[in-house]
């Protein structure tokens, strides 16, 4: 076909296009470029493209994004670089994600229960009979029965008013199942939970945690800075997880003995005296009780106990020493010790206190104190509602029950059995879905059947939403201004803020504007007379920045820069508790003392093994698996699989991709395997982000497994996490 | 005038996708087309395990067998090096798929053969390939070849690298750094 019969099925551009072209590059150009007019007709046509600065909702880490509008439609969004928390990149639950938006199931106006079906009903309505049956149940059964559950997000302090000015003290996270044990740990030791300087450091070591998995995409990028600049990478993991793909070595540990590993690498520096001699002498207690236990756990005894050789051990301890403080241990997240097993608390004490030996707190290259944005107050203006006077019926906080639980996050796992209890009556889920993330899924769904009235806000149809009375639909993220917030803090205290990209699609409110309209119905208007624009300012006016700027930039850093060192400790005795006091008033070991899991495997049985869980980088939790963005990924690389060491797998007769029937007290399900050399042999892992069972959800509905049916339902005895890797499974051929 | 080429450092890659999706956005894609994908592969036995995964894209070759079986002349090689899919002139053969050595093509939901572009209409206005710029280990880097001084430029030359099945002659324009 010549080029002019080509140009003849041109139209209206042509002769515009020949110009341009013609002028812009020259003949040759012009007949070679020909091929690519389409290209061309686009970008000449192309909508103008207007950005808004905001954050993602992909998962709790609230990346800072730039999304790009085209048309009055969506079209995608890129990393803010001056973001903290994700310095300009976005991973692909961010990108995928965002076309919930778009989601057909999506909810399109506040329904109501009608037998087993629901009603599309007006916000007016919703608002009167949820209020009417709240104040009845207060009324009757008084404020302590009456709870809200949420994923935080930025605006979770006004769920948190609202319950305060309802006279409840239940407000929980979903922390009981994720990080509970972690914080408690740092928190007895050094007072806080502290950040990782990862770019300056020169010695990684990741017990479990799995950011490029579970993903984390500011300390990816600072980890793959260090290594640039020379840093050693160690990732201790029974699988070998993302990170470990990046790491020098990897160290597939005997699940549920990283206390262990941490007793022996104590042991190293003590023994070779290896510690910060200075920072022990000036800034701990207790080093000599610490010496006295930890002579018990010699690398050689360890070495039987997490099958990691007792020499490896002993070189990354000294390895570790020879570059303190610019050698850190991670200071860990769900993996490894969040709330997995019965000595996870114990494991992070023992991982705060190595790291403190290498005298790396708050040091440059090592664990340190972000800085954090003081945002104002709401009050004088805004009174804020009184303190609840009666404690959580979870028991957190409470010396006997739950004593070093965090009255912050609550026990939101407890919350079916009190609901089974008649303690709690009624509540609110916002933002979770705790019938599909919460252990035991049947008793789950018993408790929150059980209440008189459950409210769900979300933007689809989730296997909580199903079961309630009432779901109130929340507009997307890209559709609503929203609070302010913290989050991205680290070297520098940074501010930013959730704005609207697009109009909303359909008859959807805020999160924000939702609580202070429930508020306004229930009676308790008076600690909710501002929206959220005033709100915002407010919070913002001691910053020194105003909302304009914020909004423009949609982040902004604030206040002063961290310094190194520190003088004192928000612990009892100001300094870093090797020997804790409380511990010992409570009944706990004062040091880290080596503990068995709660259940272990039979290792004479072929078929028996611990249940292991994670995050794959394409799903959060049970919000992403609907997104056929991202189930298109697990389907191409068929990823719903279960992992398990190939040589157990042969001896079960299995081969690769085979279906399997797992079962454990609790529950039992089929699932596919992959066989892999990068797994220890006493455990299988399943992916977390499957096994979504409500029909609403109709791209990811009864697509694999999830790890909380095999799961029975624990609390710990320390702070009542759900100590999700205590499972015991067994694994036949299907 | 630019001749552009990337490097994909291997080594770097945890195989999250990002990219995937990226592009997918960059290029209006429905959730099955994808202009690139991820090859996992295992090393060594239990505990002396590695893996590693490797993208792939349209490699531009600079010798295209996809260019050579078009009956249309819609696949294409353009000055700059980026081979294209004109799909005006793509009467949906597959011919290129067959032909292309690196499994990178699609079907289209309208009908036509694509691949990656390498996002030339926005690299055009001097912006960066959706992949590079949204990978959190920085597996790729994108630039003019013909630029000594670019980036890309002076890490082909400090660094030993190879091309995707080099053996076929294909002669790409993707440069690998193993991991």
């Amino acid at each position: 076909m010549a080029e002019h019969d080509y140009l003849k099925g041109l139209k209206i551009s042509r002769r515009s296009f020949l110009k341009a072209s013609a002028m812009g590059a020259g003949a040759f150009v012009l007949s070679h470029e020909l091929l690519d007019f389409k290209s061309w007709v686009h970008a000449q046509t192309e909508a103008p493209v207007i950005t808004f600065p905001t954050f993602c909702n992909g998962c709790g880490n609230r990346c800072g994004i730039i999304a790009s509008v085209k048309n009055g439609r969506l079209w995608k969004i890129e990393g803010n670089p001056e973001a903290n928390g994700n310095l300009g990149v976005v991973c692909p639950k961010g990108h995928g994600y965002l076309h919930d938006l778009y989601n057909p199931q999506r909810l399109k106006s506040p329904l109501k229960r009608a037998g087993d079906k629901f009603e599309p009903i007006s916000w007016e309505q919703a608002y009167k009979e949820i209020s009417e049956k709240i104040n009845l149940i207060l009324m009757d059964k008084g404020p302590q029965s009456l709870f809200w559950v949420n994923y935080p997000q930025s605006n979770h302090q006004y769920a948190l008013r609202l319950m305060h000015a309802l006279g409840s003290p239940h407000y929980f996270t979903h922390g009981s199942t994720c990080y509970t044990a972690r914080n408690a740990g740092w928190v007895t030791t050094v007072g806080q939970l502290p950040s990782n300087d990862l770019s300056n450091a020169q010695y990684i070591l990741i017990i479990g945690r799995n950011p490029a998995g579970g993903i984390n995409l500011g300390q990816v990028k600072c980890i793959v800075e260090a290594k640039g600049k020379g840093a050693k990478l160690v990732v201790l993991d029974p699988r070998h997880s993302e990170t470990a793909i990046l790491a020098d070595e990897w160290l597939p540990i005997k699940p549920g003995t990283d206390l262990a590993f941490l007793l022996g690498f104590i042991n190293v520096l003590v023994k070779e005296e290896l510690y910060d001699k200075k920072i022990v002498s000036e800034k701990t207690v207790g080093f000599k009780q610490l010496v006295e236990e930890i002579v018990n756990y010699p690398p050689e005894w360890v070495e039987k106990i997490c099958e990691i050789p007792a020499k490896t051990i002993t070189r990354i301890a000294r390895d570790m020493a020879q570059v303190k403080p610019k050698a850190l241990i991670h200071r860990g997240y769900h993996g490894a010790f969040g709330a997995q097993y019965l000595n996870s608390f114990q494991t992070a004490r023992a991982l705060a206190i190595a790291n403190s030996l290498l005298g790396n707190i708050n040091r440059k290259g090592g664990i340190y104190f972000a800085k954090s944005a003081l945002l104002g107050e709401l009050q004088p203006k805004h009174p804020a509602p009184e303190f609840p006077k009666m404690g959580k019926l979870d028991g957190t906080g409470v010396p006997g029950r739950y004593p070093l639980g965090s009255y912050g996050d609550g026990i939101a796992h407890a919350i079916p059995e009190l609901a089974l209890r008649g303690e709690l009556k009624a509540g609110f889920v916002y933002h979770n879905n705790p019938l599909r993330t919460n252990p035991n899924p049947k008793r789950v769904m018993a408790g929150y059947k059980k209440l008189e009235l459950l409210v769900v806000i979300d933007t689809v149809l989730s296997e909580t939403a199903s079961i309630a009375h009432y779901v109130l639909p929340e507009s997307f993220y890209l559709e609503r201004d929203e609070a302010l917030d913290t989050k991205h803090s680290g070297k520098r205290a940074q501010v930013s803020i959730q704005q609207q990209v697009v109009k909303p699609l359909y008859n959807t409110r805020p999160g924000t504007q939702i609580i202070i309209e429930l508020a306004k119905h229930l009676g308790v208007e008076k600690y909710f007379n501002f929206n959220i624009e005033e709100a915002n300012q407010l919070r913002l006016k001691p910053l020194g920045v105003t909302l304009g700027d914020l909004k423009a930039r949609g982040v902004l850093f604030v206040g002063e820069n961290w310094k190194e060192g520190f003088d004192k400790l928000e612990t009892p005795s100001g300094k870093v508790e090797l020997y804790s006091e409380t511990l010992k008033k409570l009944g706990f070991p004062p040091v880290p003392k080596w503990e068995e899991p709660f259940v272990s495997p039979d290792p004479r049985d072929p078929h028996s093994f611990r249940l292991l869980h994670g995050k794959q980088a394409i799903h959060t939790h049970s919000m992403t698996a609907n997104q056929p963005y991202l189930m298109a990924i697990s389907h191409r690389y068929d990823m719903i699989r279960l992992w398990m060491n190939r040589l157990r797998g042969s001896q079960l007769g299995l081969k690769d991709g085979d279906w399997v029937k797992i079962k454990s007290t609790v529950g039992e399900g089929k699932v596919r395997v992959r066989l892999t050399e990068g797994l220890h042999p006493s455990c299988v892992w399943l992916p977390s982000g499957y096994g979504i069972f409500s029909k609403h959800l109709n791209t990811a509905y009864d697509i694999g497994l999830n790890y909380n049916d095999f799961l029975p339902t624990y609390f710990d005895p320390t702070v009542g996490h759900s100590m999700s890797s205590e499972i015991v499974v067994n694994v036949t051929k299907a | 005038m630019a001749r552009y080429g990337m490097v994909i450092d291997e080594s770097k890659c945890v195989g999250c996708n990002a990219c995937r999706v990226a592009c997918q956005n960059q290029n209006n894609l429905a959730p099955y087309e994808a202009y690139n994908h991820l090859e996992e592969r295992e090393y060594g036995a239990f505990p002396n395990y590695n893996r590693e995964f490797l993208p792939v894209q349209c490699q531009h070759c600079d010798n295209p067998p996809c260019v050579r079986v078009c009956p249309t002349g819609a696949s294409h090689k353009r000055k700059d090096g980026v081979v294209l899919v004109n799909e005006d002139k793509c009467i949906g053969c597959k011919y290129c798929i067959a032909a292309c050595p690196y499994n990178v093509r699609i079907i289209k939901k309208e009908g036509y053969i694509e691949k990656c572009r390498f996002c030339i209409e926005f690299v055009e206005k001097g912006e960066t390939p959706a992949c590079v710029t949204t990978c959190m280990t920085g597996v790729r880097m994108f630039g003019n070849l013909d630029d000594p001084n670019s980036e890309i430029s002076r890490f082909i030359t400090k660094h030993k690298l190879k091309q995707f099945k080099a053996e076929i002659n294909t002669q790409p324009r993707i440069y690998y750094r193993k991991a």
